[in-house]
């Protein structure tokens, strides 16, 4: 459905060329879902963005992204805007920025029907009370008349799903869609999405820092690092048995709720590194309990591993092949 | 009952909003912090929990009830001694670098309170001191001379952590100081706050959405719904044995990674969103969205029970729900 080949995501800045996604290679099956987990600064957003075309003018984007085979990577404006919302749509972490502040959410859900589907006004509000019923919109009457800022946060996000759905594209871009949403409504969220993609057969790409999020709809999982893959697999070989230290560390750093409140957190020493001055070698190596020399010198490359890829010169579990240790 | 630190009692505070309605963002708090003790408040978005937060710092003024501070009402203090319960109440924020005066040093900002409450140190003891708080939060030493926007998130949080222990307080107050930060770098966070508490013997009143996060710091726990106190209790007793139907629908959607459990936990996940707190509901606020919600639930406030382990709940029916029913 979606194919991301060799992409690359440089900014051209006062201090230089810095290159933000590199050597970014990430297939998404129809009706599958894939999630895209890392830290802030890790590269998710600028990638997908750089595949919707909605990059600022300063960004030097290469590589190609294809969806059905049809290239979205270097075409005008205008011939983008066809794909953008008809057949690929993308949401984001705050739903204020994306939806128009003076207009009706109605409206502006109709009006990507009046845009892209050529239906009258008329058409595309009802179908617009339609699509506020399909995210379960309670009321839907009602909200249909009202302005982004009269609804809580999770409706928002119900409204930018609902808008996004209006097209029904094939590849639904969710960036980050739960993380400033209460626990409760992050779930209601993620259990919305879970249903669009069964009933729908939808293709969904998640991004997110949580692998809690990723682990209730995810069927596989990319790990992202400085700008570059560091393990992909299906999302119970990344998240039962990771290969890459990197997401290893990431789920030990959870809060859990089956261990005993006594255990300390194992917090990632460091931070994630700035991409105007990568480390050398493997760009974890500073905060990897692993490191040894020839992580400090050389890059580790993308490697297949049973059903998945690892990029590290000392895999966890690496005799054992599939199996990988478990927890 | 003596020995409180912190004592806050029958706390209620309404805002006005507009055409008469006012909006009871808290009703009804009654909770004690003893010293050294950590304290956990969760609920979702617009529960009070930020109120209760301002009121006790005396931010906004309750509308009934009284904030106790070692045994005195905080609004009845006169000026000096004011003075010297502030500077063993201290604060870190949830928006790390916007809590940071941008055009002053790190260094200045650590030592602020200490140009304001120990005037007795002259400039080389405080920079000695500014030196080893930075230290002690795991800062490099050359961050005193640099200024907020040039570090990260996590690195600012450490700054207001250092701001705000350099005194030693009795109690830090902290209002969601780790939801702005990636998991990763939360953990450290977490871990720098359990090691100073406890260094320091400072009590915690942690605010948070996120009660896996709560768990691992606090020993007691205080869930609030629309203003009003749901249970409250011991950490470890609530987390193995949720009696109050709201605190069991926090903890179930908690997001767990893993890929066996976690989508079956999306399947009941709780419907619907707090009403709003300009008509809240009659009796039990949490009803409309309770599912075990019956019609005494509409009439009738539930009464706040308590038990002699220390936890209370606000339910008519958590006796017959039993257990984990869900
Ligand atoms: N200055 C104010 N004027 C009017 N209403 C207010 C004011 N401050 C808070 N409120 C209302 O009081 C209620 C409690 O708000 P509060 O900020 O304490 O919640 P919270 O639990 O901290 O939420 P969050 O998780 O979003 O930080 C909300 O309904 C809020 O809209
Ligand atoms: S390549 Fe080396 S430093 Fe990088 S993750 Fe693997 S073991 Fe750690
Ligand atoms: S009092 Fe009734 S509505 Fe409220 S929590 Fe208990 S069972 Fe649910
Ligand atoms: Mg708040």
């Amino acid at each position: 459905m979606l194919e991301i080949a060799d992409l690359e995501v440089a900014f051209e800045t006062r201090m230089g060329h810095v290159k933000v996604v590199s050597d970014f290679s990430l297939s998404v099956a129809r009706g599958e879902c894939v999630g895209i987990v890392g830290e802030s600064g890790a590269g998710k957003t600028q990638a997908l963005l750089a595949v919707m075309g909605l990059l600022p003018r300063g960004a030097r984007v290469s590589g190609s992204a294809r969806l059905q085979g049809e290239e979205l990577l270097g075409r005008g404006a205008g011939a983008l805007d066809e794909f953008r919302g008809a057949r690929i749509a993308m949401i984001f972490q705050d739903p204020l920025t994306a939806l128009t502040p003076h207009m009706r959410v109605g409206d502006q859900i109709a009006e990507v029907l009046v845009r892209h589907r050529r239906l009258s006004w008329s058409a595309g509000r009802e179908r617009a009370l339609e699509l506020l019923r399909a995210v379960h919109i309670a009321d839907a009457e009602r909200r249909l008349r009202q302005y982004p800022h009269e609804l809580s946060g999770g409706m928002r996000q119900r409204v930018m799903i609902a808008m996004a759905l209006a097209c029904e594209p094939d590849v639904l871009i969710a960036d980050e869609p739960t993380t400033a949403l209460d626990v409760t409504v992050q779930a209601q969220i993620l259990a919305l999405l879970a249903e669009l993609k069964r009933t729908r057969g939808m293709s969904l790409v998640l991004v997110t820092h949580d692998l809690g999020v990723i682990a209730g709809l995810a069927d596989r999982v990319a790990v992202m690092y400085a700008g570059r893959l560091v393990e992909q697999g299906t999302a119970r070989a990344v998240l039962k048995a990771p290969r890459h230290p990197y997401t290893r560390a990431l789920l030990d750093s959870m809060p859990r709720l089956d261990v005993p409140s006594s255990e300390p957190l194992r917090a990632i020493r460091g931070q994630p590194p700035d991409p105007r001055a990568l480390p050398a070698g493997c760009a974890f190596h500073p905060r990897c309990d692993l490191a040894a020399d020839l992580c400090r010198s050389a890059r580790p490359r993308l490697r297949p591993t049973g059903d998945g890829m690892v990029a590290c010169h000392r895999p966890l579990g690496a005799a054992a092949g599939e199996e990988g240790p478990t927890s | 009952m003596t020995n409180a630190l912190l004592r806050v009692v029958g706390l209620r505070v309404r805002f006005a909003a507009g055409r008469g309605a006012s909006v009871h963002a808290l009703d009804g708090v009654d909770l004690e912090l003893r010293e050294g003790e950590a304290l956990g408040v969760v609920g979702e978005s617009g529960c009070g929990k930020s109120t209760l937060v301002r009121a006790i710092l005396q931010l906004v003024r309750p509308t009934s009830g009284t904030v106790v501070w070692l045994g005195r009402a905080l609004d009845e203090m006169p000026a000096r001694e004011l003075r010297s319960a502030r500077r063993d109440l201290q604060i870190v924020f949830q928006d790390p670098l916007a809590s940071l005066d941008p055009r002053m040093t790190v260094g200045e900002i650590v030592a602020e309170p200490l140009r304001i409450h120990r005037p007795d140190l002259n400039a080389e003891a405080r920079r000695r001191e500014v030196h080893q708080m930075l230290a002690r939060v795991g800062l490099p030493p050359d961050a005193a001379a640099r200024y907020p926007h040039q570090f990260s998130g996590g690195q600012c949080q450490r700054i207001g952590i250092a701001r705000a222990m350099i005194l030693r307080p009795k109690l830090l107050v902290c209002d969601e100081p780790v939801s702005a930060l990636d998991v990763s770098v939360q953990a450290q966070i977490i871990e720098l706050l359990h090691d100073l508490k406890r260094e320091c013997g400072t009590a915690l009143l942690f605010v948070s959405h996120n009660l896996a996060v709560v768990r691992r710091l606090c020993e007691r726990l205080l869930v609030l719904y629309l203003g009003r106190m749901m249970e409250l209790g011991p950490t470890d007793a609530i987390y193995a044995d949720p009696r109050h139907p709201y605190t069991r629908a926090l903890l179930e959607a908690i997001p767990v990674p893993d890929p066996d459990v976690q989508p079956a936990r999306l399947s009941h996940v709780l419907p619907g969103e707090p009403p709003s707190p300009l008509s809240p509901p009659s009796g039990c606020v949490f009803r409309t969205r309770c599912p075990h919600a019956v019609e005494v639930c509409a009439r009738q406030v539930p009464s706040w029970e308590t038990d002699s382990a220390g936890r209370g709940i606000a339910c008519v029916r958590w006796r017959e729900i039993g257990p984990e029913s869900a």
